[in-house]
């Protein structure tokens, strides 16, 4: 073992345990795994939007050659639907079945499948089932599955209102604030009106499972690569009517889950009843055109915001409507990404008067659902485009409306009127540190010069908050969101002095095993070699009530801490007994057990203190034999990271091209466990953000009801040459309230990202009064606006 | 259904016949029938460049080609570009500069990265961008990529281009 210096392993740019078989070719995702017999499994899809099934003719299919097995819904007797877990008051119910309930209701909705050899006679045989299809109206419209005769979508909903849900503008400690008066108090209302774009996590290696059943044990094991093991074995197992104990979910490396993977999907179930009927493994892939039907989307909102300020520029109240496009039905989080929006939308300013009305809309597209940012992006650029407006209509600079209007660093706890109580952070020093950065009085002198020689350029800021660490339980109880927020962890050291981490959480690209083996190696003041991590097996690790997510490493890095603290306590007592000292007199430090003030001469190794306890000859009274500990940790509060991003762009009016100059980021993580990968997660949140700012969307046509962007030909993810190098700068305020004081961070980068952009636009056509409130901003998009604008 | 068709392939250096349906994919072949499964299928509509690899010492997309238009052709794929235990220097500057994250584009990108150095051995940042614009990454932003084939570039220069 090594000293103290070399044993602190929190803050370091630790290289990534994830990598070696990565860079090798060696990495194990679900295609590559494989079991002896496996058949695979292709499965139709709903071509129609909105359609009756009135029967599927599978005689030809299923005496096909090589075709094992064709499921329909006439299969599903005794299985259920997966379910809506974030059931508000007034929701109504909602579930996802295995099968199309009857009819279809989206372009993608599975509606049969097939099991063959092979996957290229799965598909083969899904072209000799034979559906008769009765095809409905259809509406793919938020505001027009709203009108009086839309099509309704699920008929026993009565109408396409799923849930309409109101943020009163209360706080968490009661006090209400008075939007009413508010409004009638101001100098100046400002509105606007904001379509935030459909788009998702588009990851690139799709969905896909491999079942085992074992008929003789009677156990599943599912291989697959959902991000959320523990929940789906419990919901996977009550849909299947078996017991939760006879399932065991493993999973291999994840090539991107971007929030997707935490949902519960038809083809688990699909997937599963085939092995089930077939007693052989069955193995799954989704292809891209079905990763984009089916895999869920998310965002899509329409926004509608009303601003009251003084012509000083306080701003006394909001109020908002969010119109959620949800597509054809409640997914496993229901409307939550819309409900964190009319949480989150007062963003980092001191609007004591807040009302907002969310409304969950069925329409017959995509489910959507969880997907990185989960509402908070989405809120982000409502807000951000709101200060932005109103700073233009007030005269006064954007970069100043915010410092007006923003929190003090003295003022936290904050309780906002979107109900959730913010911990910590210095937003005023986060917007100063991003201007300077920035050049930001440089940049604006610069701009009036370019503008004369007919460069267009454009300053945006957006900042934002980022209520990370769901949750405690408590809280989400009160939600009505039907599981916990914790996280646990057992760390189990072994005779020799090493240990070994199992955790829920599952590692997806964001480095989750490196960073959790240093947060043990750190407390344990052991070498990071000497730390093994294990995750991805239910049948091994603790069970986790949120599951993994890019934002949930402070959580369960507080579980290791706290799981550590125990075992270092044990290991006192032990090694107290072993060094004939009162355990008062001893502490644990650098990796040993020594006797306070005769560490050189008292003092034993952690392997020295762990062999005694294996062998167990004399434990102090009260002791259990092995030195190992589990600890469920579950949260105190939100921890609230934060920041400012400042975006510079140029805009071509010719084209409606948009063109970098520069992208600068603040952020505020709280303790940073690994600076590395800090940087690589706001890149990457960031190019997810930028891609949804610009680029990506799922477009519908609206008198076929098609998903026309079914292909990466059409859904647009950034290439190099779409994003800019971004310059990053940290500030650390430690959430005062977890351990370690660390905050979530992985989704942080697409929070602000779009409004960044769009205000960045916006600023660069001042002259032509357009503004980019729509996502994506598309160069087709913007020079449609320009062109109306006379540009 | 056609009868399946003999194809041999030079795959990493060594020669291996394997037995397809004309139909068949190579990206399908080099995962299924040569057992390399660090070739990865992102799109299988030549868009992602996932399953990247070099055939005759150029740089294709694997889901594009049938298996057996690859008969006779020498193929590199992630998995031979190693000496035995030592990494190209592309495999180490990925690592290195986090220029991966889920590792699913990567085979991938190091594939490509090695294609760009091959062919200019000092690439440029801007260049490196244009060049590997025919591979997608969801997670890193492509920005710790470009430093990963621009660090690799410098080491695979002084090494005397290993490419």
């Amino acid at each position: 073992m090594t000293t103290t210096q070399e044993n602190r392993w929190i803050g370091v740019s630790a290289p990534r345990r994830e990598d070696a078989p990565l860079i090798r070719g060696r990495g194990r995702y679900i295609a590559d795994i494989e079991p002896a017999g496996t058949v695979h499994m292709a499965i139709l899809r709903s071509p129609y939007a909105h359609a009756r099934i009135n029967g599927i003719d599978t005689a030809a299919a299923e005496a096909m050659d090589g075709v094992h097995c064709v499921l329909t819904a006439a299969d599903l007797e005794g299985i259920g639907d997966f379910p809506t877990i974030w059931r508000l008051p007034g929701q109504k119910e909602c579930t996802t079945p295995a099968f199309a309930p009857g009819k279809a209701r989206y372009v993608g909705e599975p509606v049969a499948a097939v099991v063959a050899d092979s996957r290229y006679l799965a598909e083969d045989a899904l072209d000799l089932l034979d559906v008769d299809y009765e095809i409905l109206d259809h509406v793919v419209d938020v505001e027009a599955a709203l009108a009086d005769g839309a099509p309704v979508i699920n008929e026993d909903m009565g109408d396409n209102t799923i849930i309409e849900y109101t943020f009163p503008g209360i706080n968490a400690l009661g006090v209400a604030g008075d939007v009413d008066g508010a409004f009638e108090e101001a100098d100046e209302i400002i509105s606007g009106r904001f379509k935030v774009g459909r788009y998702s996590g588009v990851a690139l290696e799709t969905r896909g499972h491999v079942a085992e059943w074992d008929d003789l044990r009677q156990t599943l094991t599912l291989h697959s690569g959902s991000q959320v093991a523990s929940l789906l074995r419990t919901e996977l197992a009550a849909a299947l009517g078996i017991p939760e104990t006879s399932v065991r979910i493993l999973t291999p490396n994840i090539g991107g889950a971007f929030g997707n993977q935490w949902d519960r999907y038809p083809e688990d179930i699909l997937v599963s009843l085939a092995s089930m009927k077939l007693c052989r493994p069955v193995k799954w892939i989704e292809d891209r055109r079905e990763a984009l039907q089916a895999t869920v989307h998310g965002r899509e909102q329409l926004q509608e915001w009303q601003l009251a300020a003084n012509s000083d520029g306080t701003v006394l109240g909001l109020k908002g409507r969010v119109l959620s496009d949800q597509g054809a039905h409640l997914h496993s989080v229901g409307i939550g990404p819309a409900w964190v929006t009319g949480a989150a939308a007062v963003n980092q300013y001191k609007i004591a008067n807040y009302h907002c009305d969310v409304v969950g809309v069925a329409t017959n597209k995509t489910p959507n659902s969880t997907f990185r940012g989960f509402g908070g992006p989405e809120a982000m650029f409502g807000i951000e485009r709101m200060m932005d407006k109103t700073a233009r209509r007030l005269g006064i600079d954007p970069a100043e409306l915010r410092r007006r209007n923003m929190i003090q660093a003295d003022e936290f706890p904050y309780f906002s009127p979107g109900g959730a109580v913010y911990d910590s952070g210095n937003y005023p020093a986060a917007l100063e540190k991003a201007l300077e950065a920035v050049e930001y009085d440089k940049v604006r002198e610069e701009q009036q010069s370019l503008r004369d020689q007919g460069v267009y350029r454009g300053i945006g800021i957006s900042s934002y908050i980022h209520v990370s660490g769901f949750g405690p339980s408590a809280i989400l109880g009160i939600l009505d969101y039907y599981t916990g927020g914790y996280e646990g962890s057992t760390v189990k050291i072994d005779p020799h002095g090493r240990a070994t981490l199992y955790t829920g959480m599952i590692p997806m690209g964001q480095g989750t095993e490196t960073t959790l083996a240093q947060v043990a190696a750190d407390h344990l003041e052991i070498d990071i070699a000497n730390v093994r991590v294990v995750w991805g097996d239910t049948d091994q690790t603790p069970y986790t009530g949120f599951g993994s997510a890019g934002s949930r490493s402070n959580v369960a890095a507080v579980a290791v801490i706290k799981a550590i603290e125990e075992i270092k306590a044990k290991a006192v007592r032990i090694g107290a007994g072993l060094l004939e000292a009162d355990p008062d007199d001893v502490a644990y430090a650098d990796g040993r057990i020594s006797v306070k003030g005769a560490e050189e001469m008292r003092s034993l190794s952690l392997a020295d203190v762990a062999q005694q306890a294996y062998w167990a000859h004399k434990l102090p009274e009260g002791d259990q034999p092995t030195l190992e500990a589990t600890y469920v940790y579950d949260p105190a509060n939100f921890t609230t990271a934060c920041g400012t991003h400042v975006a510079v762009v140029d805009v071509d009016i010719d084209t409606g091209k948009i063109e970098w100059v520069k992208y600068v980021v603040v952020d505020d993580a709280g303790t940073i466990i690994n600076p590395l990968l800090v940087e690589g997660q706001i890149h990457g949140a960031l190019s997810n953000g930028l891609g949804g700012a610009m680029l990506e969307e799922f477009v519908y046509d609206e008198e076929t009801g098609q998903l026309l962007s079914s292909t990466l030909m059409d859904y647009l993810v950034p290439s190099f040459t779409d994003l800019p190098d971004f310059e990053i700068h940290h500030l650390v305020t430690p959430s005062p309230h977890t351990e370690g004081g660390f905050k979530g961070m992985g989704e942080a980068g697409c929070f602000p990202a779009a409004g960044a952009l769009a205000n960045a636009v916006t600023d660069a056509l001042s002259h032509l009064g357009v503004e980019a409130d729509q996502t994506p901003v598309t160069p087709s998009r913007l020079w449609s606006l320009i062109d109306q604008a006379g540009g | 259904m056609a009868e399946n068709m003999s194809v041999v392939i030079n795959v990493n250096g060594a020669g291996r016949a394997v037995s397809v349906e004309p139909r068949k994919t190579l990206a399908d072949a080099i995962r299924e029938d040569l057992g390399l499964t660090g070739t990865h299928l992102g799109c299988e509509h030549g868009v992602c460049g996932a399953c990247t690899i070099l055939l005759d010492g150029e740089v294709v997309r694997s889901c594009l080609m049938l298996a057996v238009q690859a008969d006779g052709a020498e193929i590199t794929t992630i998995e031979g570009i190693a000496d035995g235990d030592d990494l190209h220097p592309m495999q180490s500057a990925f690592s290195e500069y986090h220029g991966l994250q889920c590792g699913f584009c990567t085979p991938g990108m190091i594939l490509a990265g090695i294609d760009v150095v091959s062919r200019n051995p000092d690439p440029s940042p801007q260049e490196i961008r244009e060049e590997m614009g025919g591979n997608i990454c969801r997670c890193t932003g492509y920005q710790k990529i470009v430093e990963s084939v621009q660090a690799a570039a410098a080491v695979m220069s002084a090494e005397g281009g290993s490419a």
